[in-house]
C-alpha cells in the first residue's frame, strides 16, 4: 500500500511534466490545425540546448528553462517554414508527412552532431528530502512540480488576458474570421508553433533531469507521450490535455508497482486506447457550443 | 471609395463571377442583390482577399488591394461582416469585440474600452452578455455581436452579407434601422441580402447579380420599380 502511495506521487510528478508536453502539443495543434510528428525531436533539442547550457555556462535551472525554450522555440521556427507555411491550403496529410520527414532528418542530425551515447544530465538542482508520513518527496520532484505550474500559470494569463492571447484563440477556432477582423493568421500560427515548441522544449529538459539522462533518441517516447496526453484530453483543450498527461503519469507509475519497468511505455497507450474506445472525443467536452 | 473593375473567380472548375464591375462611393448605402448561388458571397470575400481571383482589380481608397492579404486589407479601414456570423464561440462577448478592435492597430487600451461601451449602448443585449461565451448567444444576439465586432475598428466602409438572415421579422428591422443608423454617422456601407425589397428601400444604389454576373444596376428606387426585378425578386 505504502508503495503505491509513493508511486501515486512519483506519478503525479512526472504526470506534471507530460502535462507541461500535452500542454504545447495541444496549443500547437490548436493554433495550426494539423498534428505534428516533430514535437518529439522539439523537445530533445530543448533538453540538449539545456545539457550544453549546464556543460559550458551556467548550471542554474532558470537559465536552462531559458536556453531550452529558446532552442525549441527555434526549432518551431523551422518547422513552420518547412513543413506548414506553403502548404496551408494544400491537403493536410502534406505537412504532415513533412513533419514525419523533419523528425526523422532531426533525430539523426543529432546523433551525428551530439553523439550517439546516452548522457548523464548534469544534476542542476541541490537536493533535499521532504518526508510526509511514508512518502519521501525530493526536491528535484518539487522543483519540477514547482516549475510546471509557474509556467502552466504564465501560459494562462498569456491566453486569457492577453491581445496575443486573443489572436490565438481566435485563429484557434475560426482562421477566416479572425483574418477578416484584422489578424495577421499567419504571423499567429508561426507564434503559436513557437510557443507551443518552447513549452515543448522546457517540457524536455525537465524530464532529462528527472531521468539524469538523455540521448537523441529520446525523442520518439517523448513525443507519444505527448501525443496520448493531448489526444485523451481531446487533442486542442489545454486544461484537458495537462489533465491527460497527469493521468498517464500517475496510471504509468501505480502500473509499474505491478508490472515489470520495461512495461512502461505500455500503459500510456492502454489508457488512451480505452479513454478513445469509451469516448472517442477524448475527455473534454466542446466548450461553447450550444448543447 | 471601392472599385471593382472586371473582376472573375471560380473555384476549380465551377464559375462563380465573371467580368464583374461596381463601384461604391463616399457615404453611400449600396446593395448588392441576386438569387441563391449568384455569387453575392464571393465577391465580397474576393474584395476581401480571402479567394483568389482569376482576373481583375480592386481598390480601395485609390490603392490597388488586388493582391493585398486579408489582414492588410482590413487594416486599412474595410471591415467585412461574413455570412452566416463566424463569431469566435469560445470567445466571451467581450473578447470577440476585442478581436474587433485588432483591425485598427496603433489605438490606445483606453479609446479601445471607449469604443467597447459604444457598442454596448447601441446593443444593449450584448452588454448584459459580456461574459458569456460567443456561442451560447441565440442567433438574433449572434448576429449583433457580428456586427458590433464589425464595428469595432470604426471601418470606413461596413460590407455585410446578410445580415438579417434567419432573424425574427421584428428582429429584421431593427437590423435595418441600425444600418441606417451607422449610415448616418458616416459610414460607406455595402449591403448583401436576400431580403431584396427592404435591402433596395434604403439604399442609394443597387447591383442585381444573376449567375455571376451584373445583370442590373441602378438606384434603389429605379431597380424596386423594374418590372424584372419585381417579378424574380419581389414576388411580382
Ligand atoms: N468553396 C467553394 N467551392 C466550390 N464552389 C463554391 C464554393 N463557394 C461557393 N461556390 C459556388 O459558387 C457559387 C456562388 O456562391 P456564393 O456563396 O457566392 O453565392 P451567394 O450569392 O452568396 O448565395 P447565397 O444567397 O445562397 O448566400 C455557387 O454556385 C456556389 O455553389
Ligand atoms: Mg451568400
Amino acid at each position: 500500500m505504502e508503495y503505491i502511495l509513493i508511486q501515486f506521487v512519483n506519478g503525479l510528478c512526472q504526470g506534471s511534466i507530460y502535462a507541461l508536453m500535452a500542454i504545447g502539443y495541444a496549443s500547437i495543434v490548436g493554433v495550426t490545425g494539423l498534428v505534428t510528428f516533430a514535437y518529439g525531436e522539439v523537445m530533445m533539442i530543448g533538453a540538449f540546448a539545456a545539457y550544453y547550457t549546464f556543460q559550458y555556462f551556467a548550471d542554474q535551472l532558470l537559465v536552462g528553462i531559458l536556453a531550452s525554450f529558446a532552442a525549441a522555440a527555434c526549432m518551431g521556427f523551422l518547422v513552420y517554414k518547412i513543413c506548414y507555411e506553403r502548404f496551408f491550403d494544400k491537403p493536410r496529410h502534406i505537412s504532415l508527412i513533412c513533419t514525419i520527414g523533419f523528425s526523422m532528418l532531426v533525430k539523426n542530425l543529432a546523433q551525428i552532431l551530439f553523439g550517439a551515447n546516452t548522457k548523464a544530465m548534469p544534476s542542476v538542482i541541490q537536493n533535499f528530502f521532504l518526508d510526509i508520513g511514508p512518502v519521501r518527496i525530493n526536491a528535484v520532484q518539487l522543483i519540477i512540480v514547482a516549475t510546471v505550474i509557474g509556467l502552466s500559470g504564465a501560459l494562462y494569463l498569456l491566453f486569457n488576458k492577453t491581445q496575443a492571447g486573443i489572436r490565438l484563440r481566435a485563429v484557434n477556432q475560426s482562421r477566416q474570421a479572425a483574418a477578416l477582423v484584422g489578424i495577421n493568421v499567419k504571423r499567429t500560427i508561426l507564434f503559436g508553433n513557437c510557443l507551443g515548441c518552447g513549452i515543448g522544449g522546457t517540457a524536455g529538459m525537465l524530464l532529462a533531469i528527472y531521468y539524469q539522462s538523455l540521448s537523441p533518441t529520446i525523442g520518439s517516447t517523448f513525443g507519444n507521450k505527448a501525443f496520448a496526453s493531448a489526444v485523451a484530453g481531446g487533442m486542442t483543450s489545454i486544461p484537458w490535455a495537462a489533465g491527460g498527461g497527469v493521468l498517464i503519469g500517475v496510471i504509468e507509475n501505480i502500473g509499474t508497482a505491478f508490472l515489470p519497468n520495461s512495461y512502461r511505455d505500455v500503459f500510456a497507450f492502454v489508457f488512451l486506447f480505452i479513454v478513445l474506445l469509451l469516448r472517442p472525443e477524448g475527455l473534454s467536452k466542446k466548450e461553447g457550443i450550444r448543447p | 471609395m471601392l472599385k471593382v473593375e472586371n473582376l472573375s473567380v471560380s473555384y476549380g472548375y465551377v464559375t462563380a463571377l465573371t467580368d464583374v464591375s461596381f463601384e461604391i462611393h463616399q457615404g453611400e448605402i449600396v446593395t448588392l442583390i441576386g438569387s441563391n448561388g449568384a455569387g453575392k458571397t464571393t465577391c465580397l470575400m474576393a474584395i476581401s482577399g480571402l479567394v483568389p481571383k482569376e482576373t481583375g482589380k480592386i481598390t480601395f481608397l485609390g490603392i490597388d488591394i488586388t493582391h493585398k492579404s486579408p489582414n492588410r486589407i482590413v487594416n486599412m479601414g474595410m471591415s467585412h461582416v461574413p455570412e452566416g456570423r463566424q463569431i469566435f464561440p469560445s470567445l466571451s462577448v467581450h473578447e470577440n469585440l476585442l478581436a474587433g478592435a485588432m483591425g485598427r492597430p496603433g489605438r490606445t487600451k483606453a479609446q479601445i474600452a471607449e469604443q467597447v461601451e459604444r457598442m454596448f449602448s447601441l446593443f444593449p443585449r450584448l452588454k448584459e452578455r459580456r461574459n458569456q461565451g460567443g456561442g451560447t448567444l441565440s442567433g438574433g444576439e449572434q448576429q449583433m455581436l457580428a456586427i458590433a465586432r464589425g464595428l469595432m475598428m470604426d471601418p470606413d466602409i461596413l460590407m455585410l452579407d446578410e445580415p438579417s438572415l434567419g432573424l425574427a421579422p421584428i428582429l429584421v428591422e431593427e437590423i435595418f434601422a441600425l444600418i441606417q443608423n451607422i449610415h448616418r454617422q458616416g459610414k460607406t456601407i455595402l449591403l448583401i441580402e436576400q431580403n431584396a425589397a427592404m435591402a433596395l428601400s434604403i439604399a442609394d444604389r443597387g447591383y442585381v447579380l444573376e449567375s455571376g454576373r451584373i445583370a442590373l444596376s441602378g438606384t434603389g428606387r429605379e431597380l424596386l420599380n423594374d418590372q424584372q426585378v419585381r417579378s424574380i425578386y419581389l414576388g411580382g
